[in-house]
């Protein structure tokens, strides 16, 4: 019965002869492991394919759409975070498998006559595959696939002429945006694969042509594809297969924070497999006076790849199979060395951690810090995430309303050149002050910001500590203020009339108690007042009546005679928002004569900040991290 | 048990009197018309996709943004956008200013979005304002206060704190010429920047 229906359906399609052309290829010599890779790749691409199908199924290309979409892959959808693993583990390991097999044919000779349109079938195939890899890494719209493309697509625009075309074509305009992402999901989802269908057809229709190339091992006898072929192929893929399982489960596929064209990232770097040409384009100075930038990105590869395509031709010549070795084995080399090379410029700072002072060492650890930061804004998404979803207007929409997020940008961008933020969780690093030159004044900082106007903060600014006072580096060190009156009060007024054990111990308590009573001005969220009412009742008691000598210059409550810095709400909202603004307006450094070099960031002459950013930059101070109104 | 009879197969497979249709690949009209048909009909949907897709980002104009009013700032020249105050410009250390402007992505509008941003300094009554994209190939540089120089966290440009090349010893810069520098519009105590995006990896400083 079964046989019937079999041979019914045989009749009518022809099957049994098709599936007997294809497997019964002779293989002079026999089955060899050695012929594994280029079914691997099929292999590869195939996963590609289905992984790449499914994914589709999930991702949606647009500005606002991409992130979300791939997030959402990646964190919430179950089994999403192995489906993406997997075809960006796949990709790797099929750029790993190109070169292997590219380097057999060579070496076996299998790409001389009569097999010429295979070799330059099988480099087309390549062409088309790092393409696919580049336009890949764009697709979620992260900061490291937004700046590393726009690398790779501003060097479109280098050949005269054509170039700017080029470029407005690929980008879909002059910015990026939308029609960058749909035109390079229709590449990556599309085109590319198509062609590559297309070309693998063609290549393996001219594979079954010429057969295999095998150099004849006299004493192995032939055998046919199936089964022993086929059997070897299937276990180097079901190997391949496990592996790149393994390595997406071992290792989860990550994301970076949301692409955010003007907030640069300094540690863009493109895939692993385009680094040696990420790093050739060092070599080439511009000072040369022509173009040679354009030599590097464009002309060399293209060069070597047109010599590859011309090989076939070249070995006909005496000594020329020798010369095409050679030159592919020193381009694969060369590739070897400058991914080295690249990443050894990375991590000099890791390698080399006593050579501080030098270029390649600073320019390292910038990367690293880099690196870190961008981790650290991708938890802080991925938190928000969790706790508000995100909005139709996309991710950095909710960035931008976060005062963490934003502080920590906010900070780096107009506090960091004078004040640190030396936060357990959140640290800024201060300036690294440089000599004094003719440019610029030198020696420069100002207060460290973590915790501003926490009991431990204002408990060491009143501290006569060398290193944790006032006169330490946290607090006035590198301002003029170290050798101005508060320091003074606190120095000689204070701590030198304390002169024994007894009285010292009796002037840490009143600071304590003041440092109470004006960080409950501040109201900060993440002190506990209500338990310490005692600390600040009997700390109040100590400003009105001036035990500590504050309200000579400062005003506190009924005193008015102040003529710096105001007490009263001591860094609170408004407080923080006047200081912020303006701070030599009145009840601050009045007239400006006591500031020392803090700029008006909203005042009538300056706006380097929009009020909307002071609001964030003071909730970050705070540690206030309660979302900004839309 | 074959029940499949050998003529049968043959007269599907191979249909008669193809002998005088054979002779000649392009030897009649109707071949010739046959063959421009099938290559017209191949190309023609491909012609119609590709145009459309050619022409939309060519024809765009190069900056589709207008010029914001912000903070108040009117009385912008053509081209022009307003990025300062004055009294927010530092003799010393060049500032980065972020230019803010009204943005149309494909089919969506923004108001006040980041579109860019320039580091601005004063010299003496001139003011020096830098493009922040690398010449070299587009990454954003950054001024540096510890070296005071401005560098490029990607193939190691960097350039000294007027925006000309910085050279290194002993270590290559890439850069085909110095930071774009940018026209500035002082009006009473706002400061316009003419920005524009420009060819990176050319000698010249060439617009988009």
């Amino acid at each position: 019965m079964f046989r019937k229906l079999y041979n019914w359906f045989d009749s009518r399609t022809g099957a049994q002869a098709s599936l007997e052309e294809a497997l019964y290829e002779n293989i002079p010599g026999g089955a060899k492991w050695r012929y594994v890779s280029g079914s691997m790749l099929v292999f590869a691409f195939m996963t590609q394919m289905i992984t790449g199908l499914f994914l589709w199924m999930h991702y949606s290309p647009g500005s606002q759409n991409a992130w979300a979409s791939v997030y959402y892959i990646t964190f919430e959808m179950e089994g999403g975070n192995l489906l993406r693993g997997v075809h960006h583990v796949m990709a790797q390991a099929m750029v790993c498998l190109l070169p292997i097999h590219l380097l057999q044919v060579v070496i076996e000779k299998a790409y001389t006559k009569p097999r010429e349109f295979n070799w330059w079938l099988g480099l087309v195939l390549m062409l088309i595959t790092l393409a696919l890899g580049l336009t890949g890494y764009l697709l979620p719209w992260d900061q490291k696939g937004y700046w590393a493309t726009k690398v790779a697509t501003e060097l479109a625009a280098l050949p005269p002429v054509i170039g700017g075309l080029t470029q407005k074509l690929i980008v879909g305009g002059t910015d990026y945006g939308h029609f960058t992402l749909t035109r390079f999901f229709a590449l990556h989802a599309g085109v590319l694969p198509g062609l590559l269908i297309g070309f693998l057809v063609l290549h393996l229709a001219m594979f079954r042509k010429h057969g295999i190339t095998a150099h004849s091992s006299p004493h192995r006898p032939d055998q046919l594809f199936w089964p022993m072929q086929v059997l070897k192929d299937g276990i180097a893929c079901a190997l391949l297969f496990a592996v790149v399982v393994f390595a997406a489960i071992a290792e989860p596929v990550e994301l970076g924070p949301p692409a955010e064209p003007t907030e640069a990232f300094g540690a863009a770097r493109p895939e692993w497999y385009f680094l040696f040409l990420f790093q050739m384009l060092k070599y080439f100075d511009g000072s040369l006076g022509f173009n040679t930038e354009l030599v590097g990105a464009i002309v060399l590869p293209a060069v070597l790849v047109g010599f590859m395509f011309a090989m076939p031709l070249i070995a006909r010549k005496k000594f020329g199979h020798h010369l095409n070795v050679t030159v592919i084995v020193v381009i694969v080399s060369a590739a070897v060395y400058l991914t080295w090379e690249a990443k050894q410029e990375d991590n000099y700072y890791l390698n080399h951690p006593d050579d501080t002072q030098s270029a390649p060492y600073k320019k390292s650890k910038r990367f690293h810090e880099e690196v870190g930061r961008s981790e650290k804004e991708f938890e802080l998404i991925q938190q928000l995430v969790k706790d508000y979803g995100i909005p139709l207007e996309g991710p950095t929409a909710l960035q931008q309303r976060d005062p963490l997020t934003m502080g920590l940008r906010l900070f780096r961008r107009q506090c960091a050149s004078c004040h640190a933020y030396s936060h357990e969780e959140f640290a800024i690093a201060g300036p690294a002050s440089p000599a004094a030159t003719s440019d610029s004044p030198g020696n420069y900082g100002a207060p460290d910001l973590a915790y501003f106007g926490s009991v431990k903060w204002i408990r060491g600014l009143l501290s006569n500590d060398s290193v944790t006072g006032i006169r330490g580096e946290r607090y006035f060190g590198k301002t003029l203020h170290v050798a101005g009156e508060m320091a003074e009060h606190v120095h000689e007024t204070l701590w030198a009339a304390a002169e024994t054990e007894a009285d010292r111990q009796a002037l840490a308590t009143q600071i304590e108690q003041v440092a109470w009573a004006l960080s409950a001005e501040a109201k900060l969220p993440y002190l506990d007042y209500a338990a310490n009412q005692e600390k600040i009742d009997a700390g109040i008691g100590h400003l009105n009546d001036d035990t500590l000598g504050c309200i000579g210059c400062h005003n506190y409550g009924d005193n008015e005679d102040g003529y710096v810095i105001d007490l009263n709400g001591y860094a609170s909202v408004d407080w923080l928002t006047k200081m912020i603004s303006d701070p030599a307006q009145t009840g601050f450094y009045d007239g400006g004569s006591e500031n020392d070099r803090m700029p008006s960031f909203h005042s009538e002459a300056t706006k380097l900040l929009t009020p909307r950013e002071i609001e964030l930059l003071v909730r970050f101070l705070r540690e206030d991290h309660t979302l900004l109104d839309d | 048990m074959n029940e499949v009879k050998p003529k049968s197969r043959d007269t599907e497979t191979s249909p008669p009197q193809t002998t005088n249709e054979r002779r000649g690949f392009l030897s009649s009209a109707a071949a010739i018309t046959a063959a421009a048909l099938g290559g017209l009909l191949g190309v023609g949907p491909l012609a119609i996709g590709l145009y459309a897709t050619v022409m939309d980002p060519l024809r765009k104009k190069t900056t589709p943004q207008k010029a914001a009013g912000s903070a108040g700032a009117t009385g912008a020249k053509e081209g022009y956008y307003f990025v300062a105050q004055i009294g927010e410009l530092d003799s010393h250390v060049p500032r980065r200013f972020t230019i803010v402007a009204d943005k149309i992505d494909a089919w969506n509008f923004m108001k006040d979005q980041p579109i860019g941003a320039v580091y601005m300094r004063m010299q003496g009554e001139q003011i020096e304002c830098f493009h922040t994209t690398c010449p070299h190939a587009g990454c954003a540089v950054s001024y540096e206060l510890e070296s005071q120089a401005y560098l490029c966290p990607c193939h190691n440009s960097s350039f000294k704190v007027d925006g000309s090349k910085l050279e290194f010893s002993g270590s290559s810069n890439p850069s085909p010429r110095g930071l774009d520098a940018l026209e500035v519009d002082v009006q009473g105590t706002n400061v316009f920047v003419k920005y524009e995006d420009y060819f990176t990896g050319r000698h010249d400083q060439v617009a988009k």
